[in-house]
């Protein structure tokens, strides 16, 4: 379908981006695999849309003292084919490489993808659990918030109208971390139904560090407390993955109820944490 | 699709029945409520706009109140639809006194159709929930 007619504007430079985004009226256009869509549909009708295409120096993968920086326009290939984030944080790679299809990572971009903050998304549960920051710009001004406090609700962020998403900053792994994200996909629309990402650590034989993010099952991506608390205490991978969905409303739909979910849930954390300790 | 869900208002279930049934609170409450009037005994006429992500929705409708039992429980029968497609819901809200609070129990029965049930199954439960969420914060701060 043909979207409903609407501005366009394509600026070449960051702060004429902002100063066109400043009222809130206008919407920002990253990679467009969300947005055009429901445009085409017209579903959304924005009056006006602010390419961020045309800005350079948007896309970005470069480490700085102890943690990566990307910027907000780099998308899901330049993601999950970065050589320097295979190495130091392969995590969030693996979770690039497990979004929709070739086609949408070429096009989309983790500024985008978070900025919209779909529930199923696959990157918040690697970055709840890598405890990721997101770095926002306006005209005159900046602040970094932790994902965390981001993502507020349902497709629903902190970002205030005129701001933008400028980059997301993840830690550089520690040596002897095991990492694994484990997603069962659903088979229409690439999106989660249930993504668990788990990061683990251990010392002497035990486990001294778990951190476990869940896409897909709740109305916005969460760290399972419960679980990581389970296992970093000394209990073993299926009581900590038993406890995933502790205290969750889960989401349910045509494909699958709550109840499925839930125990979907507790199966793809065995499987991720599993992996994570290199024990699969 | 059944939706169910529990939330917490802060006053005595007197207060809390009173004011679900209140129209011009509801409209305060009611994420995006642009309009609403009474339009005979228990029934309404609403105007709402959802903006949820970059989808905007304008929804009008009615809703119907029967099956009262004060301070106790009442059926919510909603019946909207818009340029992006319907919803139909039938839901009982059940009201349980706990400790100097309420608990406001919802059961239903939610449809929808059109072209947002099309493309946005997956996101039907969750919307629905977040938008039921979003009204009982208010709610909760607009009773105390």
């Amino acid at each position: 379908m043909i979207p409903q007619s609407f501005e366009y504007s394509a600026p070449t430079s960051l702060a004429e981006a902002l100063a066109l985004l400043a009222d809130g009226s206008a919407k920002a256009l990253a990679g467009g695999m969300s947005l055009i869509p429901l445009m085409k549909l017209r579903l959304a009708a924005p009056e006006h849309v602010v390419d961020l295409g045309r800005i350079p120096g948007l896309s970005y993968i470069r480490e700085d003292s102890g943690a990566i920086h990307i910027g907000a326009m780099t998308t899901h290939y330049e993601l999950e084919s970065s050589e320097l984030l295979r190495r130091r944080c392969p995590l969030l790679a693996e979770a690039a490489s497990n979004i929709g299809d070739v086609q949408v990572r070429n096009m989309g971009t983790i500024g985008g993808s978070v900025a919209h903050a779909d529930p199923a998304a696959d990157y918040p549960a690697s970055l709840m659990a890598l405890e990721a920051k997101v770095r926002l710009i306006r005209s005159g001004g900046e602040r970094t918030l932790p994902l965390e406090e981001f993502i507020v609700d349902t497709m629903t962020t902190a970002l205030e109208p005129g701001e933008l998403i400028a980059e997301v900053i993840v830690p550089v792994e520690a040596l002897g971390t095991g990492v694994s994200y484990q997603k069962m996909v659903h088979p229409a629309s690439g999106f989660a139904v249930v993504g668990i990402a788990a990061r683990v650590r251990r010392t002497n034989g035990k486990v001294g560090f778990a951190r476990i993010g869940v896409t897909g099952v709740a109305a916005k991506a969460f760290r399972a407390l419960s679980a990581e608390q389970a296992l970093a205490g000394g209990g073993d991978i299926n009581a900590a993955a038993a406890r995933v969905a502790d205290g969750v409303e889960a989401n349910s739909d045509l494909y699958a109820s709550a109840e499925y979910r839930m125990h979907m849930a507790r199966i793809y954390a065995g499987r991720a944490l599993r992996r994570a300790m290199g024990v699969a | 699709m059944k939706i169910d869900g529990l939330h917490t208002v802060p006053v005595s279930p007197e207060r809390a029945y009173e004011a679900l049934q209140d129209p011009a609170i509801l409209a305060k409450c009611m994420p995006g409520c642009d309009h609403l009037e009474r339009i005979g005994p228990d029934e309404y006429e609403m105007k709402m706009k959802v903006a949820i992500a970059s989808v905007q929705g304008l929804f009008g409708g009615k809703i119907r109140i029967t099956d009262q039992k004060p301070n106790e429980s009442f059926r919510l029968l909603v019946d909207g639809s818009g340029k992006v497609g319907f919803l139909k819901g039938d839901g009982l809200l059940t009201l349980v006194p706990s400790d100097r609070a309420t608990e406001v129990r919802y059961q239903g029965d939610v449809q929808v159709g059109g072209m947002i049930a099309g493309v946005g199954q997956r996101l039907i439960d969750t919307t629905a929930k977040f938008i039921i969420r979003r009204f009982f914060e208010s709610l909760a701060k607009e009773v105390q």
